[in-house]
């Protein structure tokens, strides 16, 4: 389950899923990405704070999201990482492009 | 050494059935408690990524079961995978992390990098594969 909060700005969205991000759910955080990018939300922020596990079909739903983020002209960023998350992103070397932020409000900010 | 207790599962190779995977570790952890935190996480992974590959890859053209036996030894953590899909053309040499923009082709490369062991074998109408990692010295 994805939860989607617009309330932060009208160019932003927040995705929040919800448990565990596999094959099972990747279709969803691609579309909800797509929506929102679609409604000129072009700066999205996945809170990962719900998030306890994620395998290589969820980062490939996120890495897509980043890029439809980059092409409408804004950007993809994520937050709150479990310690699974983080093992993921590091052991794909995917940090290096996808810079973890400790926070929805540090990701929004840029810090 | 004695054996500990093989949990099993089995069920269609459908996305929905990860759930069932997931569930089943849950178990054995609950009744394996000594198991080490980074040990099961990096276990699961190995084993899940295992699980979509074969849902994605061996299920097709028709609909298939699989079969997963985990194991908890002292000193490692067996999963057993077998089903009846076609055979699946594994090259492990080549599993290697893609570019950073590519949306697929990390699982294997995911496996490789949390496993000790990681074997696949077809014996001619079924495919088995075997996932192994070491138990960190607690």
């Amino acid at each position: 389950m994805i939860e989607l909060d617009t309330s932060q700005a009208h160019d932003v969205a927040v995705l929040r899923p919800q448990g565990r991000l596999t094959m099972v759910h990747a279709g969803d955080l691609r579309a909800a990405v797509d929506q929102a990018v679609g409604d000129g939300r072009t700066h999205v922020v996945i809170d990962l704070g719900d998030c306890e596990f994620m395998d290589s079909s969820g980062l490939g739903a996120v890495v897509g999201g980043l890029k439809q983020a980059r092409q409408a002209g804004g950007d993809l960023r994520i937050a709150a990482l479990q310690p699974q998350v983080m093992t993921v992103l590091q052991l794909t070397n995917l940090d290096r492009v996808l810079r973890p932020y400790g926070s929805v409000p540090e990701a929004l900010r840029g810090d | 050494m004695a054996t500990e207790t093989r949990h099993c599962v089995s069920g269609p190779a459908v996305p929905a059935s990860l759930d069932l995977v997931h569930t089943l570790l849950e178990a054995v952890w609950s009744e394996h408690p000594d198991v080490l935190p980074d040990d099961r996480m990096r276990f699961e992974l190995g084993v899940t990524e295992i699980a979509g590959n074969i849902i994605e890859h061996a299920a097709a053209p028709g609909p298939i079961d699989f079969r997963l036996a985990v194991e908890v030894f002292a000193d490692r953590l067996e999963a057993r995978f077998r089903d009846a899909g076609r055979r699946v053309d594994v090259d492990f040499d080549e599993a290697t992390m893609p570019d950073a923009m590519s949306e697929s082709g990390r699982g294997l490369a995911l496996v490789l990098a949390v496993v000790d062991e990681l074997s696949y074998r077809h014996d001619g109408s079924d495919n088995h594969w075997l996932v192994v990692r070491r138990r960190s010295p607690g």
